[in-house]
Parts: structure tokens; sequence; C-alpha cells
């Protein structure tokens, strides 16, 4: 009954709209209440257009490498000039997930025409086949998934051990001699003896924090343990932890080397520092050796860095492994319900293996390329390393990127951190890391 | 006595003021300071203004930032978004406060209730609803301005509607009943009599909800996306957190930065909430 | 005009100055919350759903430990930082609505906090705890260890949200008519008397409303707790490992968009509404009875 009354009341309120408008004119303390709304509103009105920024036909490429925007923007002006094709450059810094924005633009019905993609398969749906273009000719390393090429790499980059050439000489060690677990050990041990004489606070700057550096350790260290001194096309490693197993005997080495790494480093920024703290450790000559990347390269430039750095295996094996572990970190793939495919695709082809695209990516982003008809050569010094050792020794692939990132969020950055505590012992390193990712991939 | 209970007061609030205040030393000392200075030793004072005004010149002049641009943007959005949310939720809130009966309790308590629901559990969500009215009613929802607003609003209703409520309560009804007796139309009796007297707690939610809206990141990205004409300043602050590095010279110094015109805001709006009650009509 | 007139009236009247917050409402709420329910049934990626999967999402999250274990410390802190908050906002307001001079200074300082968001907030309270408390006051750094990471998100919980809370405590003092309080002195009430006797039961009304929004929003902590430890430290907890300030927001997001599981983020989504609702409710409830009494 007076449910029906509600709705009676609801519906002649909707006709009644106009009368009351003009009854809420008629009462002078309205406007005078509510101070400088109807100036504001006019304002505002007048001001948005509501459209999109981007022209129709314009394509857009949503990029998850904030650091190479610029160089990215650059050369999307350039495309436009040349081809008359407008390229809108869409960059995702840190503090929102990537692929959250992904998920947000597929449900906005706002896809862009190029994205990231990753390996786990999380877009397959939206990923145009790639098979047959241009760029295939000149790189093996595109994403391939159930015989598609689905993804386009632009850059390798690669994980290591990183040295302070001028403390290893100081201290008559030879980096290039670093490429097996005995020579790294009497390394950290000779480095640690000589501390107090080469101004040293620690040997190794590392991080193992699990909330902010998990993928430091769940996933770039544990990457040796996938991949280090294997073939690229053996996959027996990631698929039996795929599988939910460890290759015990593997893993128990690798154990002894973290215990290693972990005893020789700094312990505060190992238990409590984020990337800043790890990285301005290092810079500061305060350590001989960082657990990181190539891509530490214009940090330690920013930090005005004047000893020469270099790259080294995290070699825990007893044979000398030389070669890094290396592989395209971000791939792109097209989207396959884009309006602008062919633009998209001609954008793409141009960019990875065009020259002036091939120069924007070595000499302005400070990539190191993929594709064997790049003239360039990286100039930064870790980064020109990891290329001439890319090009003299094998590389291992990064096969971390096949399992589940949530992988290091669930189990293994939290199993790095509490041994880094000394919560856990090594055995109890290793036990912990084999059942809970026996849990994870069987639940 | 009165006098040492104010001095034994007066301390306290200083000294309580100082700590609270004190981790705000890193966000000004450190946005003068080059990056490396601020990794390096984050608490050491700056050799001098002069890096500030190179913070300053870079986080302005830098073109994917389009400082000016982000500003009036989220001005805009901040100052339309509060004017139209206090005015309807006062109107919805007096509504809901004076009508006794069962539908508008229930109502209530749904606007109430909704304030518990995270945001992640309705964001993607969100938008395949607002998607939906697009393209049925031909209305822009994403990627727009107004609809951007529209969403603010449905967001900042419970909140701004419950603490109303309860304010409205503390109103004799006596008030209204008179002006009613008068010869008062129901919206007349409102905007004349309620609406000025709500003054102060409008202030404070004007506040309240004008910091959340400027600071807020995750509702305008996933609405207007990153290519769209409309940006607002958290969103362009985001192009400063990288992969790996943090510039963490001009993210403080953007921060700095977004902080001026809240703090005036709100120097200049906390008058009215001591103002307004001493005024009002309540003790008439 | 008749008083059945008037009736209608006063119902149109009400009916327009409803309707544009509960379309607002509707649409951006309570519709898209439902779309959402209805995910939790499914196999959602968010991308798309293929099929109706039951029960099957809800089943899943109580045989993981990890939402039991955050909703016990979400109730930890809920717990410590409602009382903490409540009881520095309460004490700031009436700070700052006696008649020191420095009470405008000291309102803005008090609400400062409020004003830097997310990661600035982390950064800079990550130095405090790291590099200034520590070696200082603590030994090891708060943020590495369980417990006191804990301790240390209610600090910083508490400096930012208590000059929030203040601000609607002093809303709501400022009701008090000035007469009333003028009157208890004059009957030579002690200030403490007044107090308790005539200040408190006056807001009660304000007192529900702060206390349901400290509850509610201590239970739905998200962005100070991803910013600060982002989970971290790791502990053991029966054998396994676990994030020890994973709170229930931040673990609904891991699970969602770190973990791309999105049924089944939505589904402890649900969860968490229902036994908040629960709780919230009872709370307003009882509040609402005892203001009544008083």
């Amino acid at each position: 009954m007076k449910m029906k009354r509600f709705l009676a009341i609801l519906s002649a309120a909707a006709l009644c709209l106009s009368i009351f408008a003009a009854c809420g004119g008629s009462s002078p303390a309205a406007g005078e209440s509510a101070p400088a709304a109807p100036a504001q509103d006019s304002g505002a009105a007048a001001a948005p257009a509501d459209t999109p920024a981007a022209a129709e036909g314009a394509i857009r490429l949503l990029n998850g490498k904030i650091e190479i925007d610029g160089a990215l923007k650059g050369f999307a002006e350039g495309y436009q000039e040349r081809t008359g094709q407008e390229v809108v450059i869409e960059s995702l810094g840190g503090g929102m997930d990537i692929f959250a924005q992904i998920m947000s633009y597929n449900a906005a019905g706002n896809m862009p025409d190029i994205f990231k993609t990753v390996p786990e398969g999380i877009f397959a749906e939206l990923e145009l086949d790639l098979t047959g273009q241009p760029w295939l000719d000149y790189t093996d390393m595109a994403l391939v998934r159930d015989g598609k090429v689905v993804g386009a790499p632009y850059a390798i980059e690669g994980i290591g051990l990183i040295y302070n050439a001028e403390i290893l000489e100081k201290a008559g060690i030879d980096p290039d001699t670093l490429t097996n677990v005995a020579a790294q050990r009497a390394a950290f041990e000779k480095l640690d003896g000589m501390k107090e004489e080469l101004g040293l606070q620690a040997v190794i700057s590392a991080a193992a924090e699990s909330g902010n550096m998990g993928w430091a350790t769940g996933l770039h260290l544990m990457s040796s343990y996938l991949a280090m001194g294997v073939d690229r096309s053996d996959k027996r490693i990631i698929n039996l932890l795929n599988a939910g197993e460890l290759d015990t005997e593997r893993f128990s080495k690798f154990a002894d080397y973290i215990e290693i790494l972990f005893s020789y480093a700094d312990q505060n920024v190992l238990l409590s520092g984020n990337y800043d703290d790890q990285v301005g450790l290092y810079a500061q000559g305060k350590t001989a050796f960082l657990c990181q990347g190539n891509w530490v390269d214009p940090s330690l430039e920013a930090h005005g860095v004047t000893f020469r750095s270099g790259l080294l295996p995290y070699a825990f094996l007893d044979n000398d492994t030389p070669g890094m572990t290396a592989d395209p970190p971000d791939f792109w793939a097209v989207h396959n319900g884009g309006s602008n495919i062919d633009a998209a695709l001609a954008f793409l082809a141009d960019i990875l293996i065009g020259e002036e695209g091939q120069r924007m990516f070595v000499q302005d982003a400070g990539a190191i390329s993929v594709f064997s008809n790049c003239p360039y050569i990286p100039e930064m010094p870790i980064s020109a390393e990891l290329f001439v050792k890319s090009q003299n020794y094998p590389t291992y692939a990064w096969d971390w990127l096949l399992f589940q990132e949530a992988l290091a969020l669930d189990v293994t950055g939290k199993v790095f951190e509490l041994f880094a505590k000394g919560d856990i012992d090594k055995q109890q390193f290793i036990d912990m890391m084999a059942s809970e990712i026996n849990i994870f991939m069987n639940q | 006595m009165h006098k040492t209970r104010n001095f034994f007061l007066t301390v306290i609030g200083l000294i309580w003021a100082i700590i609270v205040l004190s981790p705000f030393y890193l966000v000004v000392v450190n946005s003068s300071k080059k990056a490396v200075d601020i990794t390096l030793n984050p608490f050491a004072l700056p050799d001098g203004l002069g890096q500030f005004a190179e913070n300053l010149s870079n986080v302005i002049g830098n073109p994917n930032f389009s400082f000016y641009s982000s500003l009036t943007w989220s001005a805009l959005v901040t100052v339309v978004t509060l004017t139209l949310l206090i005015l309807l939720s006062s109107m919805a809130a007096w509504v809901l406060c004076r009508n006794k009966t069962w539908w508008s309790s229930m109502l209530f308590m749904m606007f109430i209730a909704t304030m518990i629901i995270p945001f992640q559990a309705v964001m993607l969500p969100l938008l395949t609803v607002f998607r939906t009215i697009q393209e049925i009613t031909g209305i822009q929802m994403l990627q727009s301005f107004w609809g951007l607003i529209f969403a603010y609003m449905g967001f900042g209703a419970p909140l701004t509607i419950f603490v109303l409520h309860g304010f409205i309560k503390n109103i004799p009804f006596e008030l209204e009943q008179s002006a009613s007796i008068d010869g008062c139309s129901p919206a007349g009796t409102f905007f004349r009599i309620i609406f000025p007297l709500l003054r102060p707690v409008q202030v404070t939610l004007l506040i309240l909800n004008g910091i959340w809206i400027w600071n807020d990141f995750l509702l305008p990205l996933i609405m207007l996306g990153l290519s769209g004409r409309v940006k607002t300043l958290p969103v362009a602050v985001q192009s400063l957190y990288g992969t790996y590095i943090r510039q963490w010279d001009l993210i403080l110094t953007a921060a700095f930065l977004a902080m001026i015109p809240a703090v005036t805001l709100f120097i200049f709006a906390q008058k009215y909430i001591i103002k307004g009650m001493v005024e009002g009509a309540i003790k008439g | 005009m008749g008083v059945e007139g008037k009736n209608i009236q006063r119902d149109i009247t009400s009916a327009l100055f409803l309707l544009p917050m509960v379309i607002a409402f509707l649409f951006t709420i309570l519709i898209p919350f439902a779309v959402g329910v209805f995910y939790t049934f499914t196999d959602w990626t968010g991308l798309r759903y293929t099929e109706i999967v039951g029960l099957q999402n809800y089943a899943t999250i109580f045989r993981q430990n990890d939402y039991v274990y955050s909703l016990i410390i979400t109730v930890v802190f809920t717990l410590l930082s409602m009382l903490l908050v409540n009881v520095a906002s309460f004490a700031l307001a009436l700070l700052c609505t006696s008649d020191i001079r420095v009470n405008n200074f000291c309102r803005a300082s008090f609400f400062m906090p409020n004003m830097i968001g997310g990661l600035v907030l982390g950064y800079v309270w990550q130095f405090v705890f790291n590099q200034a408390l520590t070696p200082f006051v603590f030994e090891k750094t708060m943020l590495s260890d369980p417990n006191l990471a804990l301790f240390a998100i209610v600090i910083v919980f508490t400096w930012q949200y208590a000059g929030y809370i203040m601000m609607i405590y002093i809303t709501g003092l400022q009701t008090i008519p000035e007469a009333i309080i003028e009157a208890s002195g004059i009957d030579g009430a002690s200030a403490a008397r007044t107090l308790f006797k005539v200040k408190i039961p006056l807001i009660a009304n304000t007192f529900t409303v702060c206390v349901f929004l400290t509850l509610v929003n201590s239970f739905k902590i998200f962005d100070l707790n991803f910013a600060l430890t982002s989970g971290a430290p790791a502990r053991i907890v029966g054998g396994r490992p676990v994030s020890s300030t994973e709170f229930l927001a931040l673990n609904i997001y891991q699970t969602s968009i770190g973990r791309n599981l999105f049924a089944l983020g939505q589904a402890k989504a649900v969860i968490f509404f229902i036994l908040l609702a629960a709780v919230a409710l009872t709370q307003v409830w009882i509040s609402k009875k005892s203001e009544v009494e008083l």
C-alpha cells in the first residue's frame, strides 16, 4: 500500500520536474545558500567538450615501461611526419598495475591498439596472431603461444650480479673468472677480509623484503635456479615447477649459493631496504656487488657514479656458466578487436626493424636490441657488457615469465625473506619452498 | 586557574602539532634537493632554494606532465563535484532524516551499508555498467568529465549523507514546524531554514570530500584512461614512478605543489566551521 | 491548501530531493556491486566469464589460510585503531574547540596528514621507520618485525585519520549551544562534569558517526597498507609463510589484480562486505539505542 504510494509519487515527481525548477527559482534563499553554484556550473559546462583526445584513425600504444616514454613519444612524432599516421603513446608508471589498466580499458570498451602482454596468457583472447610479420625474420625471441606468434619483443634485459670493476681490480680479482660457485665464494670471502682497506660497508647489496622487493628475490633470483646453464629450449625445470615440483638436488645447490649471497650482504638493506636504498648503497661504492640487472644503468648515472660496472651471472653451479639470464621483459601485442589493425602492424614493423626505430631504442631508450639487423650498440656500461656477453656466450631464458607472477607474490618472495631473516635455516628453506610451490600449483 | 589550564593546553597542542607535522619535514626539505641527494641523506637540509626552483621548473615544464592543464582539470573536477555533492546530499539527507517511513530508513541503511564495499569490488563492473548506459542512452559516461563527476557523486554520497543526517537530527524540528505554519512550502522550509544551518557541517564535508577527490588516483585513471583530454593531477604524477626508478625529487615537489591549494582551502574554510554555528539560529 | 494537499506537496518534494543522489548511487555503487556479486558465481577472468561455477569460489576461499589470517589481523588492527583514533581525535577536538589562542593552528596541523596520500605517504613513513627511528629508538626497524609492523601501521593510520575524525567531532561540538555550557558553568559544574554530563550526551549522534566511520575505514584500510608494507614482513603461521600485514582489502586486491583471480577476489569482497556490514550495522544499532537512553 505504502509502496504503491511511493511509486506513484516517484512517477509524479518525474513529471513535476519542470514545475519544481520554477518553485526552486522562486525561493530566493536557494541561490544564496549554495555559494557560487550557478557560476561554476556554467563555467565548467563551457570547458569540457567530452571527447577523447585521440582523433579517429590514430593508433594507441599502451607502454608499460615509463622510462622509455619520452623516447617513444619522440619516435611517434617523427613517424607522423613521415607517414601522416598519428600514434598516441600511453605510458603507465608505478602505483597502478598495468594489467588492471588493460582490464579497465577492456571493460570500458576503450582498448589500445597495441598493448603490453605477458607469456602467461591472461590476455590471450585479445591478442592478434602476428605470424608472418616482417620483423620475425630478424629475431627468434618473439612470444609464441600454442604455435601462434602473439607478442613482439623490442629489447632484452639481463639479471645478475653487478660488480664494481675498480674495487675488484684493487682486490686483485679478475671478474672474468667469477663464473662458478667456488670462484664467486672465494671472491666474496677475499673482499670481506679487505672491507676496511677498500672502504666497503658490506660485500653485496641485496634486498629481500617481500612486500616491495619480492620480485627481486622471488622472480629474479629464482630465475637462476630455473635457467642458469640450461639450454633455452630445455624446459624441464620450469615444467617441473609448474607441476608443483622442485629439482631438489639443483635447488639445494641454489640454496647454498643464496646462503652465501645473503651472508655477505648488508643486513640492513637486505631486511628492510627498498630499490633506492639498495642501488644507493652500491652507487656510493660501499659494496662491491649489487643484485639487480642492466636496468640500473640510468640510476647509477643519476648518482654520478664514476667507477665502471659490469655484470656477472648468479653462478651457483660447480661448472662454469659465463652466460647471462637475459630475455625480453616486455612483449607488445596487437589488439585483435581494434579498428586500426593494419596501421598498427605497419607501425610495429617500422619501430622494430626500421632504422630510426632501432636507433631510438638503443640510443634514446638505452635498450639492447633483439633484432639481428640492428647496427646500434648500447652505450651504458652494464648494458654494453650484457650485449657483448650475449654475443659471445649462450643466454639463459627468463623462464620465470612462464610461471604465474603470483607465485612470487604468494610463495617465493616470502620464503626468501624468512631465510634472509634467519627465521628458517637452509634445509627449512628448501623444504618450505618445495612444499609451498606444491600447494600453490595444486590448489 | 583558567590561565594555567590554557597555558597547559597550549603547550600540549603545540607539542602535538610538532609531532604530527614532523614527517612533512621530509617532503619539504627533499623537494629542494636532487634525486641523488635525497637517497644519500634524506634528513639533511638542502643547500639552498636553487634546486627547488629547478625541480619546480622540471615539474611545470615537463610536457608529459602538462602541469597547468592537470591542475585546472583537478580543480574543475573537485569544485564541480563538491558543489553538486554537498547541495544534493543536503537535500537527500534532510528528506531521509525527517521522513519517518520504512522506505526512508531502508534507503538510509542502504547508503550506509555501501560505505562498506571495497572500491576494487566495483571497479570493473562499474566500467561495464557505465559502458552499457553509454550504449543504450548515447550519453558519454566514460572518458568524460561529467561521467567522472557522476561517479564521484555516487561514491561520495554515502559518507556525505551519513554525516549530514547525524547533524540534521540535532536541529530542533520545531523550527521547521513554525516555518511550515507560516506558509512556507517544504522546499522553501529546507532552503530558507535548514540549509543555512548546515553550513558548518557542509564546510567540514567540503574539506573531507575535497581532500579525497583532490588526491584520488584510481577512479580518474580507470574512468578517463591515459590519453584522454581530461587528466587530473594524481594521474599526471604517476608518470614519475618508473618500473624501477622513482623520481623522488619531482614526486615530492609535485606533492608539495599539490598540497598548497588544499592547505589554502582548508585554512580559508575552517573559519566557517566556527563562525557558522555562533551566528546560527539554533540559539534563538 | 488542505492537509492532504500539503502532504502530497511534501511527498513530491521528498522524491525530487532524493532522486539525484539515489540515481548516482544506484548506477555507481549498487548496480555494479550486484554485477560483481553475480561474477562470484562464475569463472570471471576480469575480461569475460564463460560458465557459472556456483559456490566454488566461496569454497576455495576457506580452503586457503591467507584469507582467514588476513581477517584475524584486520580485526586486531580495527579494534586497536578504533580505540586510538577515537580517543585521540576527540581529545584533539576538545583542544581545538577550547579558547586557547593557537587552536586554529592546531586544527590545521592535526588535519595536515590528510593532505598527502598514497605512495608519498608510504615513502615518508618508510624513512621515518627505517632511518629516523632505527637505530635510535628501535634496534631493528619496526617494519621488519611482524608484530611491530602492525603497530607501525596503527601509528601511521592514527596519525592520519585522527585529524580527519577530529573534524567531525569539532563540527559536533560546535552544535552545542553556548548557553548550555555557560549555564552548567554558572551552576558550578567542573570541566570534567560538563564534559561527561553535558557535552558527550549532546553529541551522541556524532559519536555514532565517528565510531562507525573509524570502524569501516580501519577495516577497509588499503592505500596506507599498500604504500607502507605491501604485506611484508613475512612470518610463519602453522608452518607456512604468510604476509604478516596483509589486511583484507589488500588481500582482495592481490587476489584480483596481483594474481588475476578476479572471480575469487570478487567472492572475497562479498564475504568482506557481509562481515563488515553485520558488525557495523550492529554498532550503529547499539549506538542508536544508547543515544536514546542518554
